[in-house]
């Protein structure tokens, strides 16, 4: 009797085991650093979402190479210490053989290094400083353009339209604050702009009077910022309290490109531009489509940030096609040889400028006109035109 | 000194002040608990958060202005201050423990709870001031036409600022006129004496810490048309007060005002004159500063001037 009951467990146990065998053959699993709690989990639930949206659109589709894909997302507080472990976890415990994910780029650095020293592919989806593809790692890619490149557009916009003679640059003082910044003066040196001002700030700061009454006494044509969405909003507003009249408001994508902006700075956030990587009515295949998922879903727009990280899980849907097989060495071949058209844009991962595995793409200019966001420039992409100059604020209104 | 430099500096002292007056007005609750209990309440933060909530969805459910909204935000704040320390924080001062600080262990707790509870109910999307007046000023020009100089007075922290004073004289008056505040001033200089005296100590704490908590909660709605919101910023306004506490001399109201003003001023200058990404670096050099040159803060030099004068 005693014996039967011991069988009766033991079987059980062995379904049990078989059935999670069985169900682990047909499905891949991957596990997602992201920043879900803190300061930048606002920025971790766009992607979550957006990652989700992409895993339910493959499995719709039959997977990847017949497989279900199932997402699993882990807590980083977007605290780099802990996206290492993390990570760590991913290869060592969970035997992963690519690595995608996380928010910011301290982040991403650290979870960069862990995967070159343990030789498994990295895919960066939007930490943005200039460093983390710049370090001669073999195994990192990077599918947003760095920092330095966010600013293109918004680049030749200035040149051609704007002509600035001087120009002051605020910037927070972390990772991509400041290297938004440098990437800026390397632009005004090349376009024989003066910097007048440079100056960092702490995030989550009350009060930018101070310093913004230095840059008005400094009358600089253009005023270019680097900052989260928050800062962004604070900033805008205290300019129009100040009444600084600059030509021209820029801020360098981040906390400028996100409807929030314009949530918070009202009608401070009238016709500033910003660069950015992508908006909801660009032309890429299922750009669109996506952008208007995720509005019927959660209520607004996803940014920039969204569009990355569903386009990332299309990324590693075809490197994974593509690869002879699932080990991180061949997926590295793979991913190498990447040449696709994603809803974020084109992806081909290129060794130049001084930049390994880095993603070289158009980047766009929006201006904030009648309270929404347009693209203004590159022209072939705009949805409306530019209003330059703009009025001072004494005239608005 | 040229127009400008002086516009410059004009403009940066009334910032200062105006940021100051408010950063005193977080510090007072900590520095009244701190008197009383003790203890460093470092929840501090994020009971103002709790209060800001409350200011904001005030005014998005039933339109209620955030500065009418101190009148409602605060008396709920002194009852949720008064519960903490009745059910968390009593219990804990009775147990027998290794650490001494136990009881400002359990505020960084408390502190951890309600900012994770805020990020269940709330989400932790940023919520940005709802009222239309957050970008309004006045301007000198627009008074004094010839002006060599324009300088600007923005509404809201204006009007934050007034009543911060305003509450703040408020208090001094609660504090030094009536019986249950000179029972508290006297549990905090000296609690046996004051149990010997007839004070229910117990009691005091009680209204301490919620007095504590509502004047951080005015200060929640008074930041509310100047600032925005996000369950996780108690951890800075923490420090301010921290900051703040330890300036002004452990305990002491009077020390509170005057660090919080220094405090403000000289965040203001220091982002104008040296840089604001030194703003943080400053703030903690005053703090090591006054606690080894001061550690008395503010307070002692002001009883030092009383005794020699």
């Amino acid at each position: 009797m005693r014996q039967r009951w011991v069988v009766g467990v033991l079987a059980f146990f062995m379904v049990f085991v078989f059935a999670g065998f069985s169900l682990a053959a047909d499905t891949v699993k991957f596990t997602i650093p992201l920043p879900l709690t803190g300061s930048k989990a606002k920025f971790g639930e766009i992607e979550k979402r957006s990652y989700e949206i992409a895993m339910e659109e493959i499995n719709a589709k039959g997977g990847i190479k017949g497989k279900k894909v199932i997402l699993e997302f882990e807590d980083s507080q977007g605290k780099p210490e802990i996206s290492r472990a993390i990570a760590e976890k991913i290869i060592d415990v969970l035997k992963q053989p690519v690595i995608f994910g996380e928010y910011s780029s301290s982040c991403s650095k650290a979870i960069a290094a862990v995967a070159e020293e343990r030789k498994v592919p990295y895919l960066v989806v939007t930490g943005a400083a200039d460093n983390i593809t710049q370090q001669n790692y073999k195994y990192v890619f990077r599918m947003n353009p760095s920092v330095s490149y966010y600013t293109s557009g918004l680049r030749s916009f200035l040149k051609e339209v704007v002509k600035p003679k001087t120009i002051a640059i605020l910037y927070e003082s972390s990772d991509f604050g400041t290297k938004g910044a440098e990437g800026m003066v390397k632009d005004a040196k090349k376009l024989g702009i003066k910097v007048v001002l440079k100056e960092k700030y702490e995030s989550g700061a009350v009060d930018f009077k101070p310093i913004l009454s230095k840059v008005k006494s400094k009358r600089p044509d253009v005023i270019y910022m680097v900052s989260y969405v928050m800062d962004a909003a604070l900033l805008m507003r205290q300019i129009k309290e100040l009444r600084i009249d600059a030509k021209l408001f820029a801020g360098g994508a981040a906390g400028f490109a996100i409807p929030e902006f314009i949530e918070n700075a009202k009608d401070a956030s009238e016709y500033v531009v910003t660069a950015t990587l992508w908006s909801p009515q660009v032309s890429y295949p299922g750009a669109k489509e996506f952008a208007e998922k995720y509005k019927s879903r959660y209520g607004k727009y996803p940014s920039y940030h969204g569009a990355e990280a569903y386009s990332a899980l299309y990324v590693i849907k075809d490197v994974l096609e593509r690869a002879k097989s699932w080990t991180p060495e061949d997926i590295r071949v793979a991913m190498k040889k990447t040449n696709i058209v994603t809803a974020f844009g084109p992806i081909k991962f290129e060794d130049r400028e001084g930049y390994q595995n880095q993603n070289f793409m158009d980047t766009l200019v929006l201006q904030v006109i009648n309270g929404k966001h347009e693209t203004i420039w590159p022209v072939k992409y705009a949805t409306k035109h530019y209003v330059y100059p703009i009025p001072r604020w004494r005239d608005r209104r | 000194m040229d127009s400008v430099a002086l516009e410059v500096l004009l403009q940066t002292l009334i910032s200062g002040l105006l940021l100051g007056g408010l950063y005193a007005l977080i510090g007072i609750g900590m520095t009244l608990i701190m008197g009383v209990m003790k203890i460093i309440n470092l929840a501090h933060g994020e009971l103002m958060m709790v209060a800001m909530y409350m200011a904001y969805w005030l005014f998005v459910l039933f339109h209620i202005d955030p500065y009418v909204s101190v009148l409602i935000v605060a008396p709920l704040m002194f009852l949720f201050g008064m519960a903490i320390q009745k059910f968390l924080i009593n219990p804990v001062l009775k147990v027998e423990s290794i650490l001494p600080e136990n009881q400002v262990i359990l505020t960084v707790g408390i502190g951890m709870v309600l900012a994770n509870l805020a990020t269940i109910f709330f989400t932790s999307d940023y919520r940005s001031t709802p009222v239309d007046y957050a970008s309004d000023a006045w301007y000198l020009s627009d008074y004094w036409r010839g002006s060599p100089i324009e300088l600007s007075l923005s509404v809201p922290w204006t009007v934050s600022f007034v009543m911060a004073v305003i509450i703040t004289i408020a208090l001094w008056f609660f504090l030094s006129k009536t019986d249950t505040g000179k029972s508290i001033r006297a549990t905090a200089q000296d609690i046996d004496a004051a149990l010997l005296m007839g004070v229910n100590v117990e009691r005091m704490r009680l209204i301490t810490f919620g007095l504590g908590a509502a004047l951080v909660g005015a200060a929640g709605c008074l930041f509310i048309p100047i600032y925005y919101l996000y369950p996780a910023l108690g951890g800075r306004f923490t420090l301010i007060a921290f900051v703040i506490t330890i300036l002004g001399g452990l305990g002491s109201t009077v020390g509170a005002i005057i660090g919080g003003l220094l405090l403000g001023i000289f965040e203001s200058l220091t982002a104008t004159y040296i840089g604001m990404g030194w703003a943080p670096v400053g703030r903690f050099a005053i703090f090591i500063l006054a606690l080894i040159f001061l550690p008395g803060g503010v307070a002692s030099l002001l009883r030092r001037r009383r005794l020699g004068g």
